[in-house]
């Protein structure tokens, strides 16, 4: 007895040590305290460029002199990086900045605690950052009506379009690719014709099921719905972005899948497309496929162009973005790259004011960007260009992935991005604010059942998205009941509300 | 002169098939080895186009020339390994052997006690976070070379493997008669009982030195310093992260790089494979005894 109550008070001793962090702050008095000379320590997703240390050194130097402290620059790497991630904030390690992103969860993180609300640090430390990054973009961050991160101010989109080989389109003298007509098409005549061809790749099943085609449905064949195809079978409306409408067993998903049925029978996809871990990248660089639909975005089209503009001179790439169809388009939401400030921040004040240098400052910005002017670029005419070549550069465009303090008044670019840039002011001329990536659901109420339909999912559904299915009628109805057995229903009405919640709080009509 | 018993032609040809079927077996063992160094010898495209092949279908060197492109850090990810490896495991084994042997000696007064509080530890941990928080926090062992080596120096599987193994190797009579001689604990140990324990050191030590040579976890969650980075890791996320840095859109990226994946990865599988694989021969003949007379009687 003695002994367990002796263990109980050692566990209990050990307990209020870890969470005894307490509140530190160099913010008072509405004054920023620079007196101490301090450390702090940032934390990035990734692997850390091989020049770090050099760069770290400079921005040192500069931020001993402005902010009298320095910084260390830590990297999370890629590998396992989201346990990681979890790992720094619950630790309790001392951490000055950290990287959020919605991929990263900042809006759950935000709602438990790990970050500190920077509404009243961000106008005392940072005031010419506070007026840079404008009301709105402050205001999308907002969580549970609290500021948690330092949003980005560039405007880039990530939007999907349909890759093909234009050089193919040429030769069998097939019309320009504007619609899913133009697109079916091309996959006719790249099965007739190139044997050793497969018309579409992709590969693999997303954590929601097989979600191939989804891309095509969400933004071709239904332009008034807005991206968010994939939540439980609900899509919005993108002209009535509060309504979400029941597309699972609609009569337009029967006639999707009856169109995905045609396209697998005609062979533009692979039979065993489900259990497929090729890399579609990869495979069309190499020649082996007709077109790519999902994750092609602007820039990793100009990425094959410049890859296969090397090793294929005579092959051409071409691309179509379904939103010059839809004409619906968003640029990142503002949660999309930003620093936050976790609770066991030391100085928190000096950490964002020294975030406002990295955006606000040429030095530091084009430093940590990209590199040391005259060994790792130099900057022609306006434009970024290497020294060195890529693979044996230590500190290339970007690769201190800083994305999050890009400044677009600063900022240099390859000629070879002229492509996507070009795409992307045909995208500025209609793109509205994205009002979905906001939101993240809390899915802990109906977590089992959100496990039980992502089984379901992935035993009826995505066979039948892949074509695999004879009946299709038969197959969506059998999906359907196992579906709403799983409990879909409890699920999309628990998400509904949580949607609705968000649209209050963000005074989304 | 001896007389050589014949052997009746029946038991002749079971035995010929026997030795054809099981070489046949054996060649198809070494098939997946081979169809692992083939592919990494092969050329990237080539393997995307038709697939793997048992001899390389357009030969190239394209992946050991990506891993090697620049040779400083790779080969100081080796060095880290070797180094962790031959540290952790010579001092590891020593200690596990001293623990397994003070275990299983009927004079030590406590343990079963403390043979209970190690095997405790199989059945009940503090998890990931708690683990972390105390290697972080408390040790302060973050990006620290330590890190890469302690925590895997004591095995409580390994301990009870050792503590198993020495006492049915060492009968307990031979350390009376020491002890009768006037030879301290520690020359007991030093000289008799691991002298007669080899093949247990030599099963032990291979676990071990698999443990360290294979380990990447360590360094994934404490290191940040990249030429700290052991083998495994370092090579593991060279994949990992040309693999992100495709599935990033990396805005106004200027040079996307090329990475023969599907080829690299089985050149990786070789660099890792190659040396520790060589450690078998030497220890293969204790292994084997080893492994069943430390087990099996308990």
């Amino acid at each position: 007895m003695k002994r367990i109550f002796l263990f109980s008070l050692l566990f209990a001793i050990m307990v209020s040590w870890v969470f005894s962090g307490g509140q530190h702050s160099d913010v008072e008095n509405g004054k920023l305290d620079l007196s101490k000379k301090v450390e702090l320590q940032f934390w990035m997703l990734g692997n850390a460029p091989g020049d770090l240390k050099l760069i770290e050194e400079e921005v040192n130097k500069l931020a001993l002199e402005d902010l009298n402290c320095t910084v260390k620059f830590n990297y999370t790497t890629w590998t396992d990086w989201s346990q990681k991630y979890k790992l720094l904030l619950t630790s309790g390690q001392q951490i000055d900045l950290i990287f959020t992103s919605e991929w990263t969860d900042y809006q759950r993180y935000a709602r438990s605690g790990a970050f500190l609300e920077l509404e009243n640090i961000v106008p005392i430390a940072a005031p010419e950052l506070n007026t840079f990054i404008p009301e709105n973009y402050w205001n999308a961050v907002k969580v549970a009506g609290h500021i948690y991160t330092m949003p980005n101010t560039w405007k880039e989109y990530v939007y999907d379009g349909f890759e093909y080989r234009e050089d193919l389109r040429k030769k069998y003298k097939l019309p320009e690719i504007n619609s899913i007509e133009t697109i079916e098409m091309y996959l006719e005549a790249i099965a007739e014709n190139e044997p050793s061809m497969m018309p579409l790749g992709e590969g693999g099943t997303g954590p929601k099921g097989f979600l191939m085609v989804y891309p095509i449905t969400a933004e071709l064949l239904h332009p008034w719905s807005d991206r968010s195809m994939d939540n439980y079978g609900l899509v919005s409306d993108n002209a009535n972005p509060r309504v979400m409408y029941q597309y699972w067993g609609s009569e337009e998903h029967l006639n999707d899948l009856k169109r995905w049925k045609k396209w697998a029978d005609n062979g533009y996809w692979s039979r065993s497309i489900l259990s497929s871990t090729e890399d579609p990248v990869a495979a069309f660089q190499a020649g082996k496929l007709g077109a790519k639909i999902s994750g092609i975005n602007p820039v990793k089209y100009s990425q094959d162009v410049i890859v296969m503009g090397k090793n294929h001179p005579d092959w051409e790439v071409g691309y179509y973005p379904f939103s010059y169809a839809t004409r619906i388009v968003h640029p990142v939401h503002p949660t999309h790259n930003g620093f936050a400030v976790p609770v066991s921040s030391k100085y928190p004040g000096r950490a964002v004011a020294l975030f406002e240098k990295l955006v606000m400052d040429k030095k530091y910005n084009r430093l940590t960007n990209y590199g040391i002017e005259g060994v790792h670029y130099t900057n022609d005419n306006g434009y970024y260009k290497m020294l060195g070549n890529a693979e044996t550069s230590g500190f290339k465009r970007e690769s201190m992935n800083s994305w999050a303090w890009r400044n677009p008044e600063y900022m240099l670019f390859d000629p070879s991005f002229d492509l996507v840039k070009s795409i992307f002011t045909e995208f500025d001329k209609f793109s509205t604010p994205d009002l979905y990536n906001g939101f993240a659901e809390d899915y802990t109420p109906y977590q089992s059942q959100k496990t039980a339909l992502e089984q379901v999912i992935a035993e009826y559904l995505a066979p039948l998205q892949a074509g695999l299915v004879e009946d299709v009628e038969a197959g969506l109805n059998k999906f359907m009941v196992e579906a709403k057995a799983a409990g879909m229903e409890e699920i999309q009405s628990e998400y509904l509300n949580q949607w609705y919640a968000y649209c209050d709080e963000m005074n989304i009509q | 002169m001896q007389k050589k018993i014949k052997k009746p032609v029946s038991e002749l040809i079971i035995q010929i098939v026997a030795i054809i079927v099981c070489g046949i077996a054996a060649l198809l063992c070494l098939l997946p080895f081979l169809l692992v160094i083939s592919g990494s010898l092969t050329d990237n495209d080539y393997i995307l186009q038709y697939g793997y092949n048992i001899l390389p279908g357009k030969f190239s060197l394209e992946a050991y020339q990506f891993i090697f492109e620049i040779p400083g850090p790779v080969l100081q990810a080796y060095g880290v390994t070797l180094l962790n490896t031959t540290v952790g495991t010579s001092i590891g084994l020593f200690i596990i052997a001293m623990t397994g042997y003070v275990l299983q000696r009927p004079d030590c007064k406590y343990r079963n006690r403390i043979s209970f509080f190690i095997y405790f530890t199989t059945l009940f941990q503090g998890g990931l976070i708690a683990w972390y928080i105390m290697i972080t926090r408390y040790y302060q062992l973050q990006d620290n070379r330590l890190v890469l080596i302690l925590p895997l120096l004591m095995n409580p599987f390994l301990i009870i493997l050792m503590k198993n193994f020495i006492k049915t190797s060492v009968p307990h009579d031979i350390i009376e008669a020491a002890i009768i001689d006037g030879a301290n604990d520690f020359t007991i140990f030093t000289q008799i009982v691991l002298k007669l324990a080899t093949p247990g050191l030599a099963t032990i030590g291979l676990f071990l030195a698999l443990a360290y040579w294979n380990d990447w976890f360590h360094s994934s969650l404490f290191i940040s310093t990249p030429s700290k980075y052991s083998l495994q890791f370092f090579l593991y996320n060279t994949l990992n992260n040309t693999q992100a840095m495709r599935e990033l859109s990396q805005t106004g990226a200027s040079v996307s790089m090329e990475v023969p994946t599907e080829s690299v990865r089985l050149a990786m599988a070789v660099i890792c494979t190659g040396p520790i694989v060589l450690l078998y021969p030497f220890v293969q003949r204790y292994f084997v005894k080893g492994l069943t007379i430390g087990a099996v009687k308990g």
